[in-house]
């Protein structure tokens, strides 16, 4: 076949010359068999493609509004709404699940939220720094010094199952727990770990909470120690109003009378 | 003299060649063109060659994990992302500029002005991908998927872009001629949402980062959006330029490809949040982007009308010219592509496709059997115009074009079937899940079969390319037809 | 199309529309989530992650575990997520989770980890599924393990999963266990069954990512690369390293050679046995209606990386 893809001659052949060209270019046969740059025609829409339009949007629009779990942030499942507004502030999912849990599985999870750290997920405590409570005289004797212990905290030396401990101090909890959770608490340490005493209720706490209110400082060894081992929180399952000792005041105050 | 060709047409051509001061133009446009498209597409079918062979690796080791293990940046969670982001970023985006640079100098008929500004670009484009593929073959990747390269690398690409991209909105400021063509509005469009869509993305991911799930969210309005808003909008556009311009017809319907424009606008940008479905988000998200996936059907039977009542009666000349049958099978490819879109999309099936390979099937669709196709098609017509040579082998193009369309074909099918046996077989506990995950093998060993066929593919048109490259193209005035034209007749320049 | 101007306003609203639609105002809804908190302000969840377990996230998405794995649990009314058990271990397994995944589980998590396919299966609650430790070497399948020897609460944490930096790492009281549990503390502790050690400790994820078609019977179908290139192999000096993993069969180094996970392994590790979403969430029904007992909160533990979960129902 020809070959003849840069044929200057083409560039003459209306009668240009080489002066009227502002520069020379080689004129490929690809661009001169070229057709003519794109146009638009202007044929009319067909009403069929009318109906696929109006069925389309039909369509996603009946879609968007079937299943968009009414366009809340909350609304997780496309085919219902927010879940059922909160009764309570607290939230009645978290209401249904503390009702549902028993005291000991709430005073679990109050136990792991706060006290594991430090007296550890097996109770056995740290050598030195954090009393066990597995086994330990305070947890399982009477319950009012487990509680007060709680409530108001401890720090100084502190001797517990003949191991002496207490370079760490212990916060106190009436703050920060409301009574049940207290409770709950106490009545997890008291029978878990093989540790078999009474359990605690919130009724007992808040009595005790009352009768504390007046005692801001942490408890030291020696304020326990004055309290008797076996002494019972009032209401629950003993009687016995005995007056907690002030702290500092431990060497002052007579042993009270053991708890009925 | 030029050979007749017998094709049955609607009417004889008329005015068929251009005139002369016509022809000039064109020439010195692509003159000016030349250096940066051609660096374009060289950058581009080197990333494209790497990628393949990555897409194979990738293939191979997802059924036959043990092969070459045991290297840090031969992990297959390393190649993995590597591979998607040279296609992605190297390929795609490479082979994307450049058709879109050359159909830009064309239309607004002015030459470019400083070349060397675009092919600084290209530089610190190609620098910025390798940046990026090393970052990750090194472990440090982000984790984002489709957003792998770490920020530097981005900030390379981006510095590369502005330098690519203002000097075609400055020829689209300075364009001739009063009308603004249909190609010319999805290809401003690309040229501008690309910058905005990465800047936008790159600042809630790595900038103000988003809080938790939002950050998925934001990485698929990202990957859908970067496949419509920038490799679909290219795509379309250069389909709308070479069907017309091959046959030598205007396009059937300028209202067509008005609604079709904005409807793909409004509503492809949209989509995305589907590959969420049933996940921890607000649903009414996720259920907008598959009404959006549904009302795509609207610019898909738009455009795909005015291409088809465009092509009525030329569509036997696919047989001869290999530029019509890339772009036709891209085109219809969007078709098919977005009708699996919206079937995988909707709730009730996506129940079974997701978490599956069907989203690896609906990714190439698009990327490779719609975009690819168009742009390979795009790479036909252009580089004879660039390099002043035809395309030397007709059974090469017709090698690549089969290879591509089988590879592409079965690698769907595979995938998509896969995903819907691996998809059923998780929805019963019962059968434990290791199980469900075998389910697939089969199908990911097909899907290496299908990679073997792209992989020849592209290796015979890199081999093609490369000819074109050095100079070692047919002389001829006469195009390469994919079948030898018999008759004699009337003069039918393709 | 005449006009620039009108093209470039409507180029513009289109992808702002979307911009709008698909990310600010999502922001607005979920942009902001705080930890659930009780009315203490205790038993805060979710946790960020610090230390190893923040950096084996990074490892985790360097790595690219998100392409085969998931971290979402899907609800029952599209998915059986909620119904399926782990594929490993001794029955009854441990389920994949207790409850659909929600926005509050990921709050702290960069990058988000959620996952587009499941060639693996779902980690959101991998931890969940380790067992809890006991301190009796001997695998009793009767489960009422004694309280905890205090032999190991105060090791100095040959646990290649948890920075043994304060006495957060104590094991948990035992509960009732349904499967014989050897302490998954130690990766060179008494293995159960096969050499491998129990199911989804930190020694079995070890030897998982080392070799994952090696926990015979349980997933020699696996497709999983090896991530052999996280272990490092040396020669045993004197005695045997305390992290060195429990391999058998071919993958077995030579006798007086050991393989031990480096620190990036273990971190990835640490932060594979922190993945947690069974604590309960108010606005997330859980699977069965009760909620399950949480797992140790993370609230108190300053390490950041807490101790795998101890209960099960």
């Amino acid at each position: 076949m020809n070959d003849q893809p840069h044929n200057p001659s083409s560039l003459t052949r209306q009668g240009m010359d080489y002066g009227e060209t502002a520069d020379v270019h080689e004129v490929h046969a690809a661009i001169q068999r070229e057709k003519r740059e794109p146009r638009v025609g202007l044929e009319p829409l067909s009403i069929w493609l009318i109906a696929v339009y109006g069925l389309a949007i039909f369509t996603g629009g009946a879609y968007l509004g079937r299943y968009s779990g009414n366009f809340s942030g909350d609304g997780l499942d496309p085919l219902m709404g927010p879940p059922p507004s909160k009764k309570t502030a607290g939230g009645p999912a978290g209401g249904e699940q503390q009702a549902e849990l028993s005291p000991r599985d709430r005073g679990k999870k109050i136990f792991s939220a706060n006290c594991q750290t430090c007296h550890q997920a097996n109770g056995q405590g740290v050598p030195g720094q954090y009393p066990p409570l597995a086994g330990s005289e305070f947890t399982t004797g009477g319950s009012r010094r487990p509680a007060m212990i709680v409530m108001k905290g401890l720090q100084g030396p502190v001797k517990v199952k003949g191991q002496q401990y207490g370079s760490a101090v212990m916060q106190p909890w009436d703050k920060t727990l409301i009574d049940q959770k207290i409770a709950d608490v106490l009545t997890y340490e008291r029978s878990e770990w093989g540790n078999q005493a009474s359990p605690v209720t919130a009724d007992q706490i808040g009595t005790l909470r009352k009768e504390l209110a007046s005692h801001p400082e942490s408890y030291t060894e020696p304020d326990i120690l004055a309290v008797p081992a076996d002494a019972e929180l009032p209401g629950g399952g003993s009687a016995g109003g005995v007056q907690p000792p002030k702290p500092g005041e431990a060497a002052k105050s007579a042993p009270p009378k053991p708890g009925g | 003299m030029t050979p007749a060709t017998g094709i049955p047409l609607k009417e004889p051509t008329i005015s068929a060649a251009a005139s002369d001061a016509e022809q000039l133009e064109r020439a010195r446009i692509d003159a000016s063109t030349r250096v940066p498209v051609l660096m374009f597409y060289a950058s581009a079918m080197v990333w494209l060659l790497v990628g393949t062979v990555l897409a194979g690796f990738v293939s191979f080791k997802l059924h036959a994990p043990d092969w070459m293990a045991d290297v840090s940046f031969l992990t297959w969670g390393r190649l993995r992302p590597v591979h998607m982001n040279i296609m992605v970023y190297g390929w795609a985006s490479m082979a994307a500029m450049g058709t879109a640079i050359w159909l830009m100098a064309r239309l607004c008929r002015t030459t470019l002005r400083r070349p060397l500004l675009i092919v600084t670009g290209i530089w610190f484009w190609n620098i910025g991908v390798l940046i990026g593929v090393i970052a990750i073959l090194m472990g440090y990747s982000t984790g984002y998927q489709w957003l792998e390269f770490p920020p530097y690398a981005a900030l390379v690409l981006f510095v590369a872009y502005a330098l690519i991209m203002s000097w075609a909105v400055l020829m689209f400021r300075f364009r001739r001629g009063n009308q603004i063509y249909i190609t010319q509005w999805y290809l401003l469009g690309a040229f501008l949402w690309f910058p905005w869509l990465y800047a936008a993305t790159q600042a809630m991911l790595f900038v103000a980062p988003v809080q938790g799930v939002l950050q998925a969210a934001v990485g698929w309005w990202y990957g859908n959006n970067l496949l419509f808003l920038w490799f679909g909008a290219i795509a379309l556009g250069t389909a709308y330029y070479m069907i017309p311009k091959v046959i030598g017809r205007p396009v059937y319907s300028y209202h067509l490809a008005a609604i079709g424009f904005w409807t793909y606008a409004l509503f492809s940008s949209w989509t995305g949040m589907q590959r969420l479905v049933d996940g921890p988000f607000p649903a009414w998200m996720i259920t907008a982007s598959i009404a959006a996936t549904i009302l795509t059907i609207i610019p898909v039977a738009t455009v795909g009308l005015n291409h088809h009542m465009t092509m009525q009666g030329y569509f036997p000349v696919m047989r001869y010219s290999p530029t019509l049958r890339f772009t036709v099978f891209g085109a219809m490819s969007y078709t098919v592509f977005s009708v699996v879109g919206i079937l995988i999309s909707l709730r009730s099936t996506a129940r079974y496709v997701h978490f599956t390979e069907a989203t690896i099937a609906y990714s190439h669709m698009g990327l490779y059997a719609f975009f690819t196709m168009i742009i390979f098609g795009s790479m036909y017509y252009i580089v004879p115009r660039l390099v002043g040579r035809e395309w030397r082998y007709a059974t090469l193009i017709k090698l690549h074009f089969w290879a591509s369309a089988y590879g592409v074909g079965l690698m769907s099918l595979m995938l998509l079937a896969g995903g819907f046996v691996q998809g059923s077989s998780e929805q019963s506990p019962s059968m434990p899940f290791i199980e469900s995950a075998a389910s697939v093998l089969p199908y990911l060993r097909g899907r290496t079969l299908a990679a073997l066929l792209l992989t020849i593919s592209h290796f015979i048109f890199a081999f093609h390319f490369g000819l074109m490259l050095f100079g070692l193209g047919r002389t001829s005035t006469v195009p390469t037809f994919l079948n030898p034209v018999e008759a004699e007749g009337s003069e039918a320049h393709l | 199309m005449k006009g620039l101007l009108p093209l470039f306003l409507g180029l513009f609203g289109t992808f702002a529309f979307s911009w709008i639609g698909l990310t600010v105002i999502p922001n607005m809804q979920i942009g902001a989530l705080n930890p659930q908190m009780d009315e203490e302000g205790t038993d805060i969840y979710p946790m960020p992650k610090s230390g190893m377990a923040e950096r084996g996230q990074r490892i985790y998405a360097a790595n690219g575990c998100i392409y085969c794995h998931s971290q979402q649990v899907r609800p029952d009314y599209v998915s059986a997520d909620l119904d399926r058990t782990r594929d490993a271990g001794s029955s009854p397994r441990p389920k994949w989770a207790g409850r659909r995944s929600a926005p509050r589980d990921y709050i702290f998590d960069r990058p988000v980890q959620l996952g587009q396919e499941r060639m693996g299966p779902d980690l959101a609650d991998i931890a969940k599924a380790a067992p809890t430790e006991e301190e009796s070497p001997a695998a009793a399948p009767a489960g009422n393990a004694p309280a905890a020897s205090p032999a190991a609460p105060q090791s100095p944490a040959p646990r290649a999963n948890v920075a043994a930096t304060t006495a957060g790492g104590a094991p948990s009281p035992p509960t009732t266990l349904p499967a014989p549990q050897a302490t998954a503390a130690n990766p060179s502790s008494t293995p159960s069954r096969n050499g491998i050690p129990p199911a989804y400790s930190a020694a079995w994820h070890h030897r998982h990512l080392y070799s994952p078609r090696s926990m015979s019977p349980d997933n020699v179908d696996s497709t999983m690369p090896a991530y052999k290139f996280l272990y490092e192999k040396h020669q045993i000096s004197g005695e045997p390293s305390a992290d060195a993993l429990q391999l058998t069969g071919p993958d077995a180094p030579p006798p007086g050679w050991e393989i031990v996970p480096s620190y990036d392994a273990k971190c990835l590790v640490t932060y594979l046995m922190s993945l947690d979403q069974s604590h309960p969430l108010k606005e997330v029904k859980s699977a069965g209606g009760v909620a399950p007992a949480p797992a140790a909160s993370p609230a108190a533990t300053p390490a950041g990386s807490p101790p795998p979960a101890p209960a099960k129902k």
